[in-house]
């Protein structure tokens, strides 16, 4: 046995070097395929980078990999999502099994096809086998040159399993804080390599051949684990000592000793979350679980769990599109849409592929593809995206189960019941009978998560966020969940429980009674009319708001129709739509559409923009427009095309200078007189910067209307961040500062016979109606499935009454002092709805 | 994927409840500098951002190049293809 010689791995291109780490894509960035580099390439023919075998050359031609005599394996991969363009672009020189020379040509690829068709050209050299290496150059390489140097490393004996009974360590705690991933991995499997007894690392009931790489990152571990070590052999017990003490020590990862667990001192009776959706019900818990699924890792040939791996995705789609036409709401359906695009993701599939080329069963290849990737979701630092992570979860976990053939047993619930779960998944819930369901409480989670989104759609309480040992509840076990203040009692008395039993028979009979009467107008009990419209960013949803009583559309969100986009949509099609939304409202409704409202925080593609160190203070709304006026001047023709089909208002989103008005007026002036339009559609303003509402009475004048936008009004004048996870709760729109801006900016437009909507959050809610009322808001601009909720909630009210509780409200202090006396006012003028009375 | 993803729920949600927390967006196409090391203005007949990383110039005459001065002009690599098409590896843009 004698030290090989230090290998050179030759660069298989001429180009340009990138740092793994930064390659845009997870998989490769993660290192979870292997170490090894990147080369944006200046040439257009792979060459081999060592003599060895080819030991796989995907039919798309995108991708080979070479294991030489000893064992070095390195696989070259061209481009990301590639494997899209199913071969085109790629010419293959050399044939799998064949044996190649270093430098020798292996594939020719067309660098300006794959340019304009692929994802990016970016080319992944990767040590498949594990081997660290040294990087022997810098920034610029030429086919052929030296470019990596591996560490020479200990042949491997002879793979005979050792004999004898296999001793086992005791269980440990992994510490590092990324599991054993490439790095670590590899360092345990160096030392590994350096026993002869054969060595197994165990994870619950998987096991990986500590030897190998790529079987213990296979275990996807994660910090918390328990593991063991087993060895059999004559040196078994050296080893056992030596790996867990490496285990211990992090494997060359700095790892910090594990804390001392401290059981937080927790009320017995009481369990708080955060609200996610209000209401409160009371029941029995129900906890949601998933089964664990058992896995064999070897497949039984590659053909066979291709097959079935396509089985599975082709009936998890059809799944997925028949769950999208029973879907409750449009969110629903959208949501089952985009676990569809998940399935098509060329990269989840290309690892699967790869890992299923590795002989390993279908089933583990497609966990192991979206594990990875869930558990990246989860790093990114950002909560949206943390949340995707639990939907990608979801879909791996429908797959794994269609592979297996595990059938999704009818999931009968009990009456009553309150869903108790770490993460609901949008499966899960789908298949729910939600007429048996009171409330959700939930671990993870948070205001965008999925069992937010769903509660809200149903009407239902939840709340997040609730300690883990809300797990431990015993299944029917009676509690009562009040998701107002986020509370689940777990020992709640009688008078409680009634009360808010009979609160809850009475939203439930207030719902069904609203939507019955989501046709009459939005008048008060003295006579007053406020107009109800609809924030919606599609004809469907227009088409739904019509049905469910709204009076016309208050916010449409043109910039639906851009995103997703590498360039803007043609004029030709941008008109199109907008004139089928005005056919659909029709010529007595009012259609008012805000321009184009992107910026740094919500980028467009084919906008080239500055970064921003603070995309809220940059470039947005319509100061990004008047920077390109080009992109506003092509929208305003397009939105002039469906003039006289509705009443057509046009608004510009983020004005807080005059001057930002008058451009463009002047722009809509030019664009109407060019298409020979007699009159101009009505213009306004929305008043979402501080700036604006203290300036209205300058702004008045030189509008038609305003539309006061909240949620921005809110985060700029109370300058909190409503994602920030410590002042989201205080960055609330019943802020008296935010309430005396509208009040300000009401004002001012009466004064000049303009009127005033406000198509922010707050309209959307029941309590905060009287308030706007009061202060004489004239249109309110709501969430489609909330048009009934706030018809119903006008109806309820006098407009003098709600004239003085505005005025009081402006002298409160604070925003939860406001919502307690919109409370207490509303338990006191409100007529008692009449199922009370039955 | 991500931004796929993401956007599905930017639809899906209300937006205005989402604050979106994205990468900072590319700058524009290329500098002054560099459009003099290709022939000046005049000897562009378009360009193109692709494959993340390129700027794709299809050139009148590909030798009014100056690929010294490209290079100065901080332009990584050069890749001359047929027709007069040339990329210009500009580096990493953030999607």
């Amino acid at each position: 046995m004698t030290p090989s010689k230090p290998l050179e791995l030759l660069a298989p291109l001429s180009g340009v070097l990138l740092e793994l780490g930064q390659v845009p894509d997870p998989v490769f960035a993660s290192r979870m395929i292997g170490d090894g580099l990147c080369i944006d390439p200046t040439s257009q023919t792979l060459c081999a980078p060592l003599a060895g075998v080819i030991s796989n050359i995907q039919d798309t031609g995108h991708a080979v990999s070479i294991t030489d005599d000893n064992g070095v394996q390195v696989l070259l991969h061209i481009g990301l999502d590639t494997v899209n363009l199913a071969g085109k672009g790629f010419t293959r020189l050399v044939e799998e099994g064949q044996s190649v020379e270093a430098g020798q040509a292996l594939i020719e690829f067309e660098a300006d096809y794959v340019a304009l068709n692929a994802r990016s050209l970016l080319t992944l050299m990767l040590v498949v086998s594990g081997e660290p290496f040294t990087l022997l150059a810098d920034d610029v390489v030429e086919t052929g040159q030296p470019l990596l140097r591996l560490s020479p490393i200990e042949a491997l004996d002879a793979v005979d399993e050792e004999e004898g009974d296999a001793l086992f360590s005791k269980p440990l705690t992994l510490p590092n804080a990324n599991g054993l991933h490439a790095r670590p991995a590899a360092v345990f499997a160096q030392a590994a390599k350096g026993f002869n007894a054969s060595i197994y690392l165990h994870k619950q009931t998987q096991s990986a051949n500590a030897k190998s790489l790529v079987a213990i990152m296979a275990l996807q571990t994660v910090q918390g684990d328990t593991l063991q070590v087993s060895a059999a052999g004559q040196d078994a017990d050296a080893a056992i000592t030596a790996l867990v003490a490496l285990l211990l020590q992090g494997c060359g990862e700095p790892v910090v000793a594990p804390a001392a667990v401290v059981a937080p001192l927790l009320s017995s009776t009481l369990l708080t979350g955060v609200c996610a959706s209000p209401g409160s019900a009371f029941g029995q818990v129900v906890q949601v679980r998933e089964p664990e699924l058992n896995i064999i890792e070897e497949g039984t040939g590659e053909a066979a769990e291709r097959a079935a791996l396509e089985r599975g995705l082709r009936a998890a789609t059809e799944a997925l599109q028949a769950l999208q036409n029973q879907a409750a709401g449009s969110a629903q359906a959208e949501i089952f849409r985009a676990h569809q695009e998940l399935l098509e993701d060329p990269t989840l599939l290309e690892q699967a592929h790869a890992l299923l080329a590795a002989g390993k069963s279908a089933a583990f290849a497609w966990r192991s593809a979206t594990q990875a990737t869930v558990k990246l979701f989860q790093g990114l630092g950002n909560t949206l995206i943390a949340e995707r992570a639990a939907d990608l979860a979801d879909v791996g976990q429908r797959v794994l189960k269609l592979i297996l053939g595990i059938q999704d047993s009818a999931w009968d619930v009990p009456e009553c019941a309150i869903l108790v779960a770490e993460q609901l998944t949008p499966s899960q819930t789908a298949s729910l009978d939600t007429r048996k369901v009171l409330g959700f409480v939930t671990v993870g989670g948070g205001a965008t998560s999925h069992v937010a989104i769903l509660a809200r759609a149903l009407g239902l309480p939840a709340i997040c966020g609730v300690p883990v040992h809300v797990l431990a509840l015993a299944n029917g076990k009676q509690v009562l969940l009040d998701a107002d203040k986020g509370e689940l009692h777990l020992d709640p008395d009688l008078a409680e429980i009634e009360h808010l039993e009979a609160a809850r028979q009475q939203q439930v009979v207030r719902h069904q009674r609203d939507l019955a009467q989501a046709a009459l107008p939005a008048t008060t009990r003295d006579g007053h009319h406020v107009e109800i419209t609809a924030n919606v960013a599609s004809l469907q949803e227009v088409q739904q708001s019509l049905t469910l009583g709204g009076e016309g559309v208050g916010l449409l969100r043109s910039e639906f129709l851009y995103l997703d986009r590498n360039r803007a949509p043609s004029p030709d099609e941008q008109a199109g739509t907008y004139t089928a939304i005005a056919q659909a409202l029709g010529a007595g409704r009012n259609l008012v559409v805000r321009t184009l409202d992107v910026g740094g925080d919500k980028p467009l593609a084919y906008v080239p923009m500055a970064a921003e160190t603070n995309p809220f203070l940059g470039l947005r709304g319509i100061r990004l427009c008047l920077e390109r006026p080009e992109l506003l001047r092509e929208q305003f023709r397009a939105i002039l095309a469906s003039a006289g089909f509705a009443r057509l208002h046009i608004m510009l989103p983020m004005v807080s200078l005059l001057s930002e008005l008058q451009l463009a007026r002047e722009i809509l002036e030019e664009e109407a007189l060019a298409l020979g339009l007699s009159e101009l559609p009505k213009l306004g303003i929305m008043i979402e910067v501080p700036s604006a509402a203290l300036m209205a009475d300058v702004f008045a004048p030189h509008v038609d209307f305003f539309s006061i936008g909240t949620n921005d009004l809110t985060q700029y004048t109370l300058a909190m961040d409503r994602d920030h996870p410590r002042l989201a709760s205080q960055a609330d729109s019943f802020h008296p500062a935010v309430l005396r801006l509208i009040a300000t900016t009401v004002t001012a437009a009466h004064a000049h016979g303009k009127w005033v909507g406000v198509c922010g959050a707050l309209a959307s809610e029941a309590l905060a109606v009287p308030v706007l009322i009061g202060l004489g808001v004239d249109e309110l601009s709501v969430s489609v499935p909330l048009i009934p909720t706030i018809k119903a909630a006008v109806r309820e009210l006098a407009l003098a009454d709600c004239q003085v509780i505005a005025q009081q409200v402006l002298g409160l202090a604070e925003a939860a002092q406001v919502r307690e006396a919109l409370r207490v006012y509303h338990a006191a003028t409100v007529e008692p709805s009449p199922v009370l009375e039955n | 994927m991500l931004d796929k993803l993401k956007q599905a729920f930017w639809k899906a949600l209300t937006p205005d409840l989402i604050a979106e927390t994205v990468a900072a967006p590319a700058p524009g196409l290329v500098s002054a500098q560099v459009l003099a090391a290709l022939g000046g203005v005049d000897n562009l007949k378009s360009q193109q951002r692709v494959a993340l990383t390129r700027v794709r110039v299809h050139l009148q005459d590909p030798n009014k190049l100056d690929a010294v001065a490209l290079k100065a002009a901080g332009v990584a690599g050069v890749m001359v293809l047929a027709g007069g098409v040339v990329h210009l590896l500009t580096g990493l843009q953030t999607e």
